[in-house]
């Protein structure tokens, strides 16, 4: 390409812009508020998901043990357990502790536990974190056919239920994602429709007089990517403040955890300008094609 | 041969039958008229030159090459050979006189040196000296159809291609579009141009297609039909 064509494609961009100022400030908008929109369904989905990982995280297999072992014996099922493919960590409780734990749990102090009871009724156990939160049924069922372990206990049926909604609620964050995609599309093109239909006969002339079609494009393009990333911008301002606002009031009111590491909002941003610009490339490619069939 | 028709017909998608076994042959330099009344065929003729509308049936060459089985990306530099010149002119108007010819320049990729000494010369060419800096709209339909023909020109075309050019213009306007057009075949160019106004076809004494109903109906190397 010749640097005098480059000159001309910017120059017609801008001559475009300055004629056409109310449908570039119709594309503006549009994409901004597409974004936007966008932006709040990552933004929630990233939040679910984060959520839904925490969930699936807690989960965790505690292995009663028998009564009548020796030290070495308890040693050695807390090794054979770790030595088992999946397994993350492994914490020993001993019974006393599990006392413990409980007449702090559940002790009014107006009882004491042990007395009250007689003798500590609580088993040790192990209590067993997996790598990958799906293979936990697998894991514990393993850990039951252990010699000395006479119960497992993680939460089954309800770990099982847990993960069938998460599944869904992945799926259909997804789907909300790719239906906002598609829709905001459409959006876009339909408006850049309208600039190219302006200047439709000034396209027929350049394809009579042999003009190829990207050096057609090549303004439409950078006046299309110019438009959408100006709107994608000022979306992810919008985002960025509301975004920020939520996390200094949300984190010392409730007990979720939204996702603030910076570096994943900061991508988070790059992603939404990416497909902002994306969306201007797209849909001035399917408004203008149509006129270019001559 | 610089234009080949062979056994050309053309059914637009509606059914309308515009053309019906055409076979005809333009050689370099001629002037060429195409006569006819309304829709006997005349624009649809004209559109297949540059590949606006393709042929239901037969073939078509330009300069040997068939602009039939031509590739899509192909069809640029075909019509960079041809200039273009309309019955309603199609000027831009945002753009002067100078900037509606430099514009064809450019949509080509011709160089900016090629430009500032091309486009004062196709608009000395058309009489248009002086006007330069004009917007269509102050302008004359004469005037205008200069600048559509300047336009046309600044190409440097082997082939320039008018439908109706005088169409929009007054019997005095379209003798003066007449006689450049003339002028530009003298010096060379192939043309040719279709048109309904008998007079002026028949005070040219040029070859004179005649269509009807989408056939040739007559070729006269000096429009003698028309006598
Ligand atoms: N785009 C089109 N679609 C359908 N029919 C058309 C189209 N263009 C022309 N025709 C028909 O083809 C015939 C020839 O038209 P045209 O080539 O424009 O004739 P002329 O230029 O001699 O007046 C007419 O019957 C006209 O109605
Ligand atoms: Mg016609």
């Amino acid at each position: 390409m010749r640097p005098g064509s480059i000159i001309y494609f910017f120059r017609e961009a801008g001559k475009s812009l300055k004629r056409n100022r109310l449908l570039s400030f119709a594309t503006i908008t549009t994409v901004a508020v597409c974004i936007l929109i966008l932006g709040f369904g990552v933004l929630f989905t990233i939040n679910a998901s984060n959520f839904m990982n925490h969930l699936e995280s807690d989960v965790q297999i505690r292995a009663f043990l028998e009564q009548d072992l020796t030290a070495s014996q308890i040693s050695d099922i807390g090794r054979k357990i770790e030595a088992i493919p999946g397994v993350g960590s492994n914490k020993f409780i001993s019974r006393d502790e599990a006392l413990q734990q409980m007449q702090k749990d559940f002790g009014r102090r107006e009882y004491d536990l042990k007395e009250t009871l007689g003798k500590n009724p609580l088993p040790h156990t192990y209590m067993v974190k997996v790598k990958n939160p799906r293979e936990v049924s697998q894991l514990a069922a393993k850990i039951k056919s252990m010699p000395g372990v006479y119960k497992v206990n993680y939460g089954q049926g309800t770990v099982e239920k847990l993960f069938k909604v998460t599944r869904w609620m992945r799926i259909i964050g997804i789907i909300f994602i790719v239906l906002l995609l598609v829709g905001a599309v459409f959006l876009i093109a339909t408006t850049i429709r309208l600039a190219i239909f302006a200047r439709r006969k000034e396209i027929y002339l350049m394809k009579l007089i042999g003009s190829t079609d990207w050096f057609i494009r090549w303004p439409f393009f950078l006046e299309g990517i110019l438009l959408s990333s100006l709107g994608a911008l000022i979306s992810i301002g919008i985002l960025a403040m509301a975004y920020g606002s939520l996390i200094s009031k949300i984190d010392n009111l409730f007990f979720i955890q939204l996702v603030s590491d910076a570096g994943t909002i900061r991508n988070l941003y790059l992603v939404l300008l990416g497909t902002g610009a994306g969306l201007g490339v797209v849909g001035t490619w399917i408004s203008l094609n149509r006129f270019l069939k001559v | 041969m610089l234009v080949q028709f062979y056994n050309v017909s053309k059914i637009y998608p509606n059914g309308a039958k515009a053309l019906d076994d055409i076979s005809i042959q333009i050689d370099r330099g001629e002037f060429v008229f195409l006569m006819g009344p309304s829709g006997a065929g005349k624009s649809t003729l004209v559109k297949m030159l540059f590949r606006e509308e393709l042929p239901t049936r037969g073939q078509i060459f330009l300069a040997s090459r068939s602009v039939v089985r031509m590739k899509r990306s192909d069809v640029p530099k075909l019509r960079r050979n041809m200039g273009i010149v309309f019955q309603d002119f199609k000027l831009l108007e945002r753009k002067t006189v100078a900037e509606n010819v430099s514009f064809a320049m450019e949509v080509v990729g011709a160089s900016s040196k090629d430009i500032r000494t091309r486009v004062p010369e196709v608009i000395n060419m058309v009489g248009l000296k002086g006007k330069e800096n004009s917007f269509p709209g102050e302008l004359s339909g004469g005037e205008q159809q200069r600048v559509g023909i300047a336009r046309a020109l600044s190409n440097r075309p082997l082939l320039l291609i008018a439908d109706e050019p005088t169409g929009n213009l007054d019997l005095n306007t379209s003798q003066e579009i007449m006689e450049l057009l003339f002028d530009i075949n003298r010096k060379g160019t192939t043309v040719i141009m279709a048109s309904h106004a008998r007079e002026l076809v028949r005070a040219a004494r040029k070859r004179v297609i005649m269509l009807q109903n989408g056939r040739v109906v007559d070729d006269s190397p000096n429009g003698e039909s028309l006598l």
